[in-house]
């Protein structure tokens, strides 16, 4: 109790408050936690844990990301929900002070928050504080509760740095190589998605345990569906009706697929729970996801704006996705809508109408 | 004489080491060091062009936008692509609005703490209900004993703000800001998909042909945005610069090089030849004679950085960067660009300088001013508002091309060129941007930036001549070892990015210098 002074500060009560968890916790679909017994024990044990929060081989989006929310706001997160010890964008300590601030949270039961990559091949690609930034985070990972890896690059696969020849990794590859086991979650993304870790956050301060995670140590509550499953635009691709022109406002809402989305191959709930407040999200804003959420991002997923290599279309089976963005193309050449091509293509009209080889 | 090492340089983006060195308590000597490095650039190598709007927009994931901008600038060129009005607004507004994030931020967040001491809260007497609930929090961390992240800190100086009145303002506005910030990021998002790392800009213009409600629903957060630049984020930065920082102010502390680099950004025509952020080069302060920006004099030396000494030459197309992390001498992972020889600094204070804008000038020269750390802030602050106003008229200009024949994609030029090469030069936050882009077999065959931080972090050059940052420490006042203040408020100022300013060097492969001058 008492911790969330600043809600009052903005008008809002603890009534609220206890809303908004148990509102997000719904929405998240957490197991075994429902509103309102999912405040009272969210608040019971939110007593400010102590976080660690180290960053690597980064580009602080994750951080932008994190303090992007606004529900619950940053200065909440930062200063109420957790005691926040070590992070270098946001204290207020630099060199020795900012080590003596890591020395002395090293020595509580602190959570690990970790953010970009580790260089596997050469030390000197990333040093901190005049050490190399793989021992630090081997020196916190043994000591710490649980580890958090936040964004794709910290995450396994390591994200775009995994396809850079500096050797980065992600965090569960150095665990695996040095032999430590303490528990770790995986929320990848580029960057991490805030309602994400905060979430992940409420639930292991109130359970104490990791949450249910799948082969690649992410929460399943968040990372279990498939997007394409999910996605606004999924009616439009079982009618065979794909975006070619970002300009046509009869396209607008049409598949992304010849633009490239990863859709097919992704885990995440993008598609239910939106970016910036519910502002929008990527495949909204008319861009083909990339599959940031998957270890294969990016090497696996490259290149991003080209149709997939092969894809499932509804009626047809397996296809070829360049065969249909030749047929696309060349119907376009000759004047055909590319509505009825692409219908031909979803295999709507008759198989021997299409002259392609499926 | 005493040696300083502060590492890690906290409160900015990336990982820096600062060393200096402390004769009868002034700065006489400093090397700034940048120590990450990630290899962006030759992983695009063979790549489909297209795919570099979507990475190097992750090279930095504060001034977010700024990288994918600039590269869709280099491409838009590359491909032949005619960015049509509608994209080249809905772009301005994007990066915007990350803008009017990233600004304020830089004030609030990560600089304020420098200038105030922020346990004069508890001695708050006022009867302001809002600064009570902020003195009350604050006095609940310490009888807690837990003030992280306020601290641990260096001790507050005879500089540091103390007047528990306007403390508690500046910390009832730091967490006002970290609630306007997100706004921003919101703002953009509509556009852009989601901020940080957007995913609407691309080859030819953007992906997100919104409708009416959504460019009013951004016109309203946009004026949000603008009441608070110029009620709050200004006023405060006027107040703490014209009054308990006016000495720090008039002695220039923190001045440097007084050479100044724009490259200009944000187009107001599909041309780009009506800049909103002026283009200029300024040599030894000299205001009165602003020349214009000559590619061909860019030049990047690597002496003392960890590659080895170029054989082609030293343009940033021809300069070959060969990594050497066992080089005698060499201290960092920043290059050293130069513009006809000399170290620039780049940011708000050179764009303001080129630009001169009254109100900004007025105030420097009644206060008399000298250029250092606290001008920094002030020309930030300044166009901030400069730029929050004229997003109004883009807001404008893109209602009214919201008719019929909307457009905002070239569509004709989405595939890539099976050869072509592009240029994208603007402005990010914190300072000139630049993407050069070649391409052969439709795929990338060199892609190399040249960013901020590279310019105002740079090392010393085969000349010795020092960086502007290593320069504006050099006389900085250090009467405290233990608490180097002067020393962060001083690095901090320039607002420095390093990620973006050390991914530069390729570490296996010297191919990037294979551009041509002139293009």
């Amino acid at each position: 109790m008492g911790n969330f002074d600043l809600l009052n500060a903005k008008g809002v009560s603890r009534r609220d408050f206890m809303k908004l968890v148990g509102a997000t916790i719904a929405a998240f679909g957490l197991p075994g936690l429902f509103a309102p017994q999912a405040a009272n024990a969210v608040e019971q044990a939110l007593n400010k844990p102590p976080v660690i929060w180290l960053e690597g081989m980064d580009c602080t989006g994750c951080t932008e990301s994190t303090i992007a929310s606004l529900n619950p706001s940053a200065a909440e997160l930062i200063l109420d929900m957790i005691s926040l010890r070590y992070h270098e964008t946001i204290m207020a300590g630099s060199g020795n002070k900012s080590e003596e601030a890591y020395q002395d949270a090293l020595k509580d039961k602190f959570i690990l928050v970790v953010e970009g990559s580790i260089p596997s091949k050469e030390d000197r690609y990333c040093m901190v504080g005049g050490k190399p930034f793989r021992l630090t985070l081997i020196e916190a990972a043994q000591k710490a509760q649980a580890i958090i890896a936040v964004g794709s690059c910290a995450s396994e696969g390591a994200g775009i740095p995994g396809a850079c020849d500096t050797g980065a990794v992600g965090v569960s590859e150095i665990l695996k190589a040095e032999g430590i086991s303490t528990p770790l979650i995986n929320l990848p993304c580029c960057p991490v998605k805030p309602t994400t870790l905060i979430g992940t956050l409420i639930y292991y301060l109130t359970y104490q345990k990791v949450p249910p995670l799948d082969t690649q140590n992410r929460p399943l509550a968040y990372y279990g569906t498939l997007l394409h499953d999910n996605c606004p635009r999924r009616g439009h691709f079982e009618n065979g009706e794909y975006l070619t022109d970002w300009n046509d406002p009869l396209q607008k809402e049409y598949c992304l697929i010849l633009k490239g989305c990863k859709g097919p191959k992704t885990y995440t709930d993008c598609a239910q729970v939106w970016w910036n407040d519910n502002a929008n999200f990527c495949i909204n804003a008319g861009s083909p996801c990339s599959g940031c959420s998957e270890k294969d991002f990016y090497q696996g997923f490259s290149p991003l704006y080209s149709k997939q290599e092969s894809f499932k279309l509804p009626g047809i089976g397996h296809v070829n996705a360049d065969t249909v963005g030749k047929t696309i193309g060349g119907a376009a050449a000759v004047g055909v809508g590319v509505h009825l091509v692409a219908t031909a293509a979803s295999g709507r009209l008759k198989k021997e109408d299409h002259k392609e080889d499926m | 004489m005493a040696k300083i090492v502060v590492d890690p340089l906290t409160r900015i983006e990336g990982h820096l080491r600062i060393e200096v060195e402390v004769e009868n308590g002034k700065v006489s000597d400093a090397h700034v060091i940048g120590t990450m490095y990630r290899g962006i650039e030759p992983m695009l190598r063979g790549r489909d062009p297209r795919d570099a709007t979507y990475v190097t927009e992750r090279v930095c994931g504060v001034c977010a936008g700024s990288h994918g901008w600039a590269s869709s600038l280099a491409l838009d060129q590359a491909f032949g692509a005619k960015v049509p009005s509608g994209g080249r607004l809905i772009r301005n507004l994007i990066i915007g609005a990350m803008w009017l994030h990233d600004h304020p931020l830089h004030f609030y967040h990560l600089s304020a703490l420098d200038y105030i001491d922020i346990m004069a809260v508890a001695q708050y007497q006022g009867k302001d209900p809002g600064l009570l609930v902020v003195k009350d929090k604050i006095v609940k961390l310490v009888t807690a004993g837990d003030t992280a992240p306020l601290t641990p800190r260096y001790k507050p100086d005879e500089f540091s703000v103390n007047d528990p009145e306007l403390v508690t303002m500046a910390v009832a506005h730091y967490i006002k800001a970290l609630e306007m910030q997100a706004k921003a990021k919101k703002m953009s998002a509509l556009f852009a998909g989601k901020q940080p790392h957007q995913s609407s800009i691309v080859v030819g213009g953007v992906t997100m042909l919104p409708t009416l409600e959504t460019v009013e629903r951004f016109r309203s957060m946009l004026l949000e945005q603008l009441e608070f630049v110029e009620k709050t984020y200004l006023p405060d930065v006027i107040t703490f610069g014209t009054g308990p920082l006016l000495p720090l102010a008039q002695a220039g502390v923190g001045g440097g090089s007084l050479n100044y680099l724009s490259f200009g950004g944000f187009a107001r025509d599909d041309e780009g030849k009506d800049l909103f952020l002026k283009a200029g080069i300024i040599m030894n302060g000299d205001l009165n004679n602003i020349l214009p920006v000559d590619e061909a004099k860019i030049m990047e030396d690597v002496q003392y950085s960890w590659y080895k000494a170029s054989a082609n030459g030293k343009t940033p197309y021809l300069s070959e960067t060969i990594p050497d992390l066992d080089k005698k001498d060499a201290y960092t992972f920043v290059k050293a660009p130069r513009y006809d020889g000399q170290p620039m600094e780049v940011g708000p204070l050179a764009r303001m300088l080129v630009m001169k804008p009254k109100g900004l000038m007025d105030l420097i020269t009644q206060y008399n001013i000298k250029p250092g750390a606290v001008a920094r802030h002030a020309a930030r602050a300044y166009e901030t508002l400069l730029l929050a106003e004229e997003m109004l008229n883009w807001v404008d200009a893109l209602e009214k091309e919201m008719g019929s024949n909307f457009r905002i994609h070239d569509t004709d030029h989405w595939e890539a060129p099976a050869t072509g090469q592009g240029a994208g030069m603007t402005e990010a936050p914190r300072g000139s941007l630049g993407h050069f882009v070649k391409i052969g077999d439709h795929k990338i065959e060199n892609y190399q930036m040249i960013v901020p931080t590279t310019w105002n972090f740079s090392p010393r050059d085969d000349k010795s001549v020092l960086g502007p940052l290593e320069q504006a420490l050099i006389g900085v006042p250090v009467p405290d070892l233990d608490n180097p203040l002067n020393i962060v408020r001083v690095v901090r100022s320039y607002d420095p990015c390093l990620a973006c300013a050390i991914h530069l060097i390729n570490p296996v492969t010297n191919d990037i210098q294979k551009f041509q001058i002139g293009w």
